[in-house]
């Protein structure tokens, strides 16, 4: 019997070089993450499917995947991770005012019926309890554009928008209905169509005018906040407009100003934004490898009135990136070495192995099965006359453990 | 500068485009509609052009495999495809229709079998009206479905409607209109801005 037809759902399967450069790219991002004093935690595998699906706006129910339980509750392989935080948050932190900084790497499971690999993708993301500040906001964005460039990526650009800004916007003067098809054509910047469609409710015209204008309001943060200013409705878009500036007060103090570009038509599919939201793009790189915003509203679904933050890289397209742009870093260090062994030598060669592992060394052992196989490789042989340490054209004799490290230790401080 | 990556279908779409583009400075020596090769570069090399099938332009530009694209507005919502719609070229005009044989009417009521080679249209536009249905994808010779018993109706453009009157078919509902569209990767709008920004004006000032 062969197994050759299961091979087709193993995209996921990493190889010994992919995993080297992805555990390199985590290692760069929880060391990153510490240095804004981000503390690790980790979330249940699986979620009740009525946690998600009562909330309205975030994950669709058709994406998730679902099992179930002994009792027959369905339960869902963890679709997201901002909520389960924010759930764990409200249920141990009911003081508000404190500060919390949790970071995660964590698989997050949606059905994807094109691609089998898109089913599980690995998030290393921040989720910030606390203040609803800009200067919060602004070091959210700067700890996201900071670990980019730990990554040694040049060209990229941190894509900002507000959800408060659009939501006061459309919110109260358009249907359910309505509403859906006028995100999707600002979401895809289709103004050919946009206008025909707004032209057909009954819309009063400087509020048309204005939702017209949102496609267009990207670019520089200074050019699209002059134009936002133009298409201010009421007082609450005065103020979230204000938060938006107040944040480019605090990315110009962080000196990171030129890797953002705002574009107030961002909108993300999650519902429960309520600040800035913001992706990031690296040159060449067809989609989004971060995405985050601010969402004040959630921990009220679990009792409490926290605002917070956050963000999620996606390792895996980082790590496809990472290799195609050749910034990976191959570890060299490491090397392995041979202890070859005659049978009567078994005890001295494996006892020396334990002792060199123990020193750190990589060992591999093997034992010989005749007098004249090669002794030429470099490597270390417990012959049946003599122990040899043969490296690099030389060769050493030795008695015991101890005296062959000191070898081994000379010889690597000479090269 | 980089060079930005054009996806174009083969035909009418790309003889035009590239028209368009070489009324306004940017041209294609290269270029000649006999040649099989798939890619061209314009002279001053700031666009590369690839020909790829139509119906997949809009996965080359989701993918970020080209930045930007040139493709019929059917195709971009048969594909689904997440990508930026920016620019209407006008060309290419057609309607997306449901058509079936004289005198059909349709029954929301009854359980609805839709031949197309735009299933995906199809079923969206039938459940946003609440009607069940059945798609069968077809490749073409559409129109057969509906005379030979294999559909109630179709779903597909129409330009002139001849083809559907000389088969015995009449249109019984419009979609959409139809036509080409210009549409671009949303990663590449952020890093390439400034480059997708000269082609987008230079195909605008060029359509006036």
């Amino acid at each position: 019997m062969t197994l050759q037809s299961y091979i087709f759902n193993n995209a996921k399967d990493t190889n010994v070089e992919d995993f080297q450069i992805r555990d390199y790219m985590i290692t760069t991002v929880k060391e990153r993450f510490s240095t804004y004093g981000y503390k690790q935690v980790r979330t249940s595998t699986f979620e009740y499917y009525d946690l998600y699906s009562s909330m309205m706006g975030t994950v669709h129910p058709d994406e998730m995947i679902k099992v179930m339980d002994p009792t027959g509750k369905v339960l869902v392989l963890r679709p997201d991770v901002t909520i389960p935080i924010t759930r764990m948050n409200a249920l141990h932190n009911h003081n508000s005012n404190t500060e919390r900084r949790f970071f995660y790497v964590l698989d997050v499971f949606r059905q994807s019926t094109e691609h089998a690999a898109d089913k599980e993708n690995t998030q290393a993301g921040v989720e910030y309890f606390g203040k609803g500040t800009p200067e919060i906001d602004a070091e959210i964005l700067k700890l996201a554009s900071h670990t980019l460039d730990d990554f040694g990526f040049s060209n990229f650009k941190l894509e900002i928008g507000h959800a408060g800004f659009f939501k006061e916007l459309i919110a109260q003067h358009l249907s359910v209905h309505d509403l859906g098809k006028v995100q999707t054509l600002i979401k895809t910047k289709n103004i050919a169509e946009l206008e025909p469609f707004l032209d057909k409710l009954s819309l009063d015209n400087n509020l048309k005018k204005a939702i017209l204008a949102i496609p267009f309001l990207y670019g520089k943060p200074q050019f699209v906040i002059e134009k936002a200013k133009e298409i201010v409705q009421n007082k609450k878009m005065q103020q979230e407009l204000q938060n938006l500036i107040d944040v480019y007060r605090v990315l110009q103090a962080y000196g990171v100003e030129d890797y953002c570009v705002f574009d107030l038509g961002l909108i993300n599919h999650m519902d429960y934004y309520t600040g800035i939201v913001f992706q990031g793009f690296i040159e060449d790189v067809g989609k989004p490898v971060l995405m985050g915003g601010r969402y004040n509203q959630l921990a009220a679904e679990f009792g409490t009135d926290i605002p917070a933050i956050g963000f999620a890289f996606h390792i895996d397209t980082l790590v496809d990136t990472l290799k195609q742009q050749g910034l990976c870093k191959s570890s060299t260090e490491n090397s392995e070495t041979m202890i070859y062994y005659d049978q009567t030598k078994q005890q001295d060669a494996l006892k020396a192995a334990n002792q060199l592992r123990n020193n750190g060394f990589t060992i591999i052992t093997s034992c010989i099965e005749s007098e004249d196989s090669q002794q030429n490789t470099s490597g270390i042989y417990f012959n049946k006359e003599e122990n040899i340490y043969m490296v690099s054209n030389k060769t050493y004799t030795f008695s015991n453990p101890d005296e062959l490290i000191k070898l081994i230790q000379n010889e690597e401080e000479e090269v | 500068m980089t060079s930005i990556t054009l996806a174009l279908a083969k035909g009418r779409t790309a003889n035009s485009t590239i028209e368009l583009l070489e009324q306004s400075g940017i041209t294609f020596s290269a270029f000649h509609d006999k040649s099989r090769k798939l890619v061209f570069y314009s002279d001053d090399e700031s666009i590369k052009l690839i020909f790829v099938k139509a119906l997949d332009v809009p996965t080359y530009v989701e993918k970020g495999a080209a930045d930007i694209g040139i493709v019929g507005k059917d195709n971009i919502l048969e594909a689904e495809a997440d990508v930026y719609e920016m620019l209407d070229l006008k060309q290419g005009k057609c309607q997306m229709v449901v058509a079936g044989k004289k005198g059909e009417t349709i029954d929301l009521a009854k359980k609805l079998t839709i031949a197309s080679k735009f299933p995906t249209i199809a079923r969206n536009y039938f459940q946003k009206k609440g009607q069940s249905v059945d798609t069968i994808k077809l490749n073409g010779s559409v129109e057969l479905a509906p005379l030979i018993g294999l559909s109630d109706v179709i779903v597909d453009i129409v330009e002139t409607g001849n083809t559907l009157k000389e088969n015995g078919l009449t249109i019984l509902e419009e979609i959409e209109d139809i036509s080409t569209r210009l549409i671009v990767n949303k990663a590449s709008f952020t890093t390439k801005s400034d480059q997708i920004h000269q082609v987008m004006n230079t195909l605008k000032s060029a359509l006036e």
